[in-house]
């Protein structure tokens, strides 16, 4: 009997284990990342003209582009670029969400249907559009990416916060508070700020992706980063004139290192979700 | 084109894949039929933004197409009557008699007279374009077929103006006269959808050999899309990027043409000291104002493998700033290439790694500078990128940032820019040292100044024959006593490379013998056009 119940409560802890592991194994190989570009910096700039166009090999194993740099050095430098990237504009947008959403709990009325508005009007527009206008109108560089996608992708999480709070706010226990006489800050204090953490939390990550998603495409089209930085958008955008010349890695590499990367930062936010959501059942 | 059959071949084997697959799709040429076809179709650069006014500046860079010139440049670059038939230059320099020849008429049927060739001078001079005509007093028609174009100074350069400047119909040239050009040429406008292309007809009345082809039609496409259209056979020449001329297209046949378009690192030439311009960009910089420094970084790069590795082999080493024209002086060149030479001249100058951190100082300063190129030239990149890299080893830390030239502007006076310059003209070489020309528009960033180069330019404009401006033009660059404004003397620049245009060209597309093309604006492969031929 003792068996027959350890067995399924090993497997829960399994799940949970295994979620954990997930989420530090990915938490691991982005910072690894992140160090891995910053001491790649250099390298990543150092021409060679004798090594130019080199496919794969032992010693460098991305290849090397016209100048004989080295794609690993500046598939890392750039991927390191990404993550900073994204972390700054997640973060921005994240906090514009939170602000947004707990304005228009905490007041109601006219000020939650100005954000409501807001949310559809920004939903409604085509996101490449938006993006690609704005930073046409910021002229393009690293700090314009940031603010740009930082100002784009905060809607959708707007929302969802904006759903739980209003929950929150229509909930008994809040009916209480102000039947006490609490005042709107001490409710937006202690009722709305523990409910909304972990969404919010979760949300920022989950905005991480996109971001660096968005940045790469900025960057591609030569409205992001400066094309003497190497961001993985500038590398792809480099990479294209070559791609007819047969020079297959200069596009590939970075392209999967990308994908990778994205896809880690994705396993680390569905995984916090799961983790956090007191609904996940399976765990 | 020998020279680079190796590397072509080299180059080509890396795109053997995706050139067997291309290989399959088109045919060599649209135009490729058993008879010689009447129409080119050209993918050989961007569109004029201004139009086709000779007078504001239109066929500057030579080849206005639809005008013809007084006179023209044969393909060794000397000058041969063209509209003109005879001209002569006063003895004090300051009148230039031209016969025009009467046979010619504009495109409209009316004849080309001397009051035509006088109304152009005139109205160039008046117009403040791009051509500059700025030395002219007075143009006169004397008679039917004279003109005297007086001169407020002599200008020996002003022979250059006789060449570029295509001449206008008095009688038709109004308001949109860059749209509708009128004029004397071998090719009429028919059509022009801005942004798309351009079509010419044959002008069967020019006075001069009628070009085989009865319709050329220019196509405005980006160098990828100019590449794309030659591998599917719709254009008979494209103008490909160096980066992209190793690809072998089939039926097409590349062919580089030399320039004196070139690059070199400008660098500031006065110390900082605290100087700005009226609109408040720094003057000066602390490093790349010694002597040492600046013929230390012409010694020390290496211009063969640059040709090499950034220009992928089509170019040449550059040692200034016209290499291969009549007024060249190659004494002024400098060994490169040579390291311990650059750092044995930093080392006597007082520039040593004190600290042992790689980078030499003097007197507190550190042999850093920033080397500026535009961010989206990636040629420019490519050799600034690599001449940091060849300069580190002897001590010098060169940073290089690529920008919009909206902060170049701001900062060329106080940071080393690569430029890109390259003139048939040698007036270019005298507003690029001038004195007279430091700070003005691009012209002279570095402010330098030196008094007998500055002697050697005056004596070279004042001179009435080319022969005699050619032995100044020389002299300035190097005067055999340590003097000069080249690599020998001052080295004022470090110029690096000359680019060759490089051409996919159809197979059966004759274009005689190329001559050497200015900086790369406007068309300059057109230039021997009516001397184009089918062979096949």
């Amino acid at each position: 009997m003792t068996a027959l119940l350890a067995l399924p409560r090993l497997a829960l802890g399994d799940r949970r284990r295994r979620t954990l592991a997930y989420v530090g194994l990915s938490l691991l190989v982005v910072l690894g990342v992140l160090v891995a570009g910053g001491l790649a910096a250099d390298p990543a700039q150092t021409t060679s003209l004798a090594d130019r166009n080199l496919g794969p090999s032992a010693d460098h194993w991305f290849g090397t582009d016209r100048l004989g740099r080295d794609v690993l050095a500046r598939t890392l430098t750039g991927l390191r670029l990404s993550l900073l990237v994204g972390v700054a504009a997640a973060s921005i947008s994240a906090v514009i969400a939170l602000l947004l959403a707990c304005l228009a709990a905490v007041f109601g009325g006219v000020v939650d249907r100005a954000v409501t508005w807001l949310v559809d009007l920004f939903l409604s527009l085509p996101h490449l559009v938006l993006l690609i206008l704005l930073a046409f109108a910021l002229g393009g560089g690293t700090r314009a990416v940031v603010v740009v996608v930082a100002l784009t992708h905060w809607p959708s999480l707007t929302r969802v916060l904006r759903g739980r709070a209003g929950e929150v706010m229509s909930s008994d226990y809040v009916a209480v508070s102000r039947q006490l006489g609490r005042g709107r800050w001490w409710i937006a204090r202690r009722h709305l700020a523990g409910h909304l953490t972990g969404h919010f939390l979760v949300g920022a990550v989950l905005l991480f992706p996109h971001a660096i998603l968005h940045e790469a495409a900025l960057s591609f089209l030569g409205l992001g980063v400066d094309p003497g930085e190497p961001s993985i958008g500038v590398l792809l955008a480099e990479s294209m004139r070559y791609l007819t010349a047969g020079a297959w890695w200069l596009a590939v590499l970075p392209g999967l290192c990308l994908l990778v990367v994205v896809k880690l930062v994705d396993t680390i936010g569905e995984n916090t979700r799961a983790l956090l959501d007191p609904r996940s059942h399976h765990l | 084109m020998a020279p680079h059959g190796r590397t072509a071949r080299t180059m080509a084997v890396g795109g053997a894949m995706v050139l067997a697959v291309s290989a399959c799709g088109g045919t060599a040429g649209g135009t490729a039929t058993s008879e010689s076809p009447t129409e080119l179709r050209l993918a050989i650069g961007g569109e004029p933004d201004d139009g086709f006014d000779p007078t504001l500046g239109w066929g500057r860079y030579g080849s206005p197409l639809f005008q013809s010139t007084l006179l023209a440049r044969d393909a060794d670059l000397g000058i041969v009557p063209d509209l003109a038939t005879d001209w002569s230059v006063s003895e004090d320099g300051l009148v230039w008699t031209v016969d025009v020849r009467t046979d010619a008429r504009f495109s409209d049927g009316e004849p080309v007279t001397a009051a035509d060739v006088a109304y152009t001078f005139t109205t160039a001079s008046e117009s403040g374009g791009l051509t500059d005509v700025t030395a002219l007093a007075e143009a006169v028609a004397v008679d039917d077929d004279t003109v005297e174009l007086r001169l407020q100074r002599p200008q020996s350069t002003f022979v250059n103006r006789l060449v570029s400047l295509g001449i206008v119909p008095e009688h038709a040239h109004g308001d949109d006269y860059a749209r509708n050009p009128v004029g004397s040429g071998p090719f009429a406008l028919v059509q022009w959808d801005e942004g798309q292309q351009l079509i010419v007809e044959r002008n069967d009345d020019y006075y001069g050999d009628l070009p085989d082809f009865e319709r050329i039609v220019f196509q405005f496409t980006g160098e990828d899309a100019s590449m794309a259209a030659a591998s599917a056979g719709q254009v008979d020449m494209a103008a490909v990027p160096s980066q992209l001329a190793g690809t072998e297209v089939p039926g097409m046949r590349l062919v580089p043409v030399p320039s004196v378009d070139n690059r070199g690192i400008m660098f500031p030439y006065v110390p900082d000291e605290g100087r700005t311009t009226e609109d408040g960009a720094p003057i000066g910089n602390d490093v790349t104002s010694d002597l040492a420094v600046r013929q230390a970084v012409n010694s020390a790069v290496d211009r063969e493998l640059l040709v090499e590795g950034v220009l992928e082999g089509f170019g040449s080493p550059a040692t200034g700033p016209v290499d291969g024209l009549p007024w060249y002086e190659p004494a002024s060149a400098v060994g490169d290439a040579d390291p311990a030479r650059a750092a044995r001249l930093l080392e006597d100058a007082g520039w040593v790694d004190g600290d042992g951190d790689g980078v030499r100082e003097r007197d507190g300063v550190r042999a850093e500078f920033a080397l500026l190129y535009p961010a989206d030239d990636s040629l420019r990149q490519g050799l600034a990128l690599a001449v940091a890299d060849m300069l580190a080893p002897i001590g010098l830390e060169v940073s290089a940032q690529g920008e919009s030239w909206d902060v170049i502007d701001q900062r060329l006076h106080a940071d080393a820019v690569l430029f890109g310059w390259g003139s048939l003209d040698p007036t270019e070489m005298y507003n690029l040292y001038s004195s007279s020309r430091a700070g003005v528009e691009y012209w002279n960033p570095g402010f330098y100044a030196d008094a007998d180069v500055d002697a050697n330019f005056d004596a070279a404009l004042a001179a009435t024959d080319q022969e005699t401006a050619n032995e100044h033009w020389r002299a300035a660059q190097h005067d055999g006593a340590g003097g000069g404004f080249g690599p020998s003397g001052d080295a004022a620049w470090a110029w690096l490379v000359n680019l060759e245009h490089t051409y996919l060209v159809d197979e059966c597309l004759d274009l005689g013998a190329p001559r050497i093309e200015p900086h790369g604006h406007g068309w300059p492969i057109t230039a021997g056009i009516a001397g184009w031929r089918w062979t096949c």
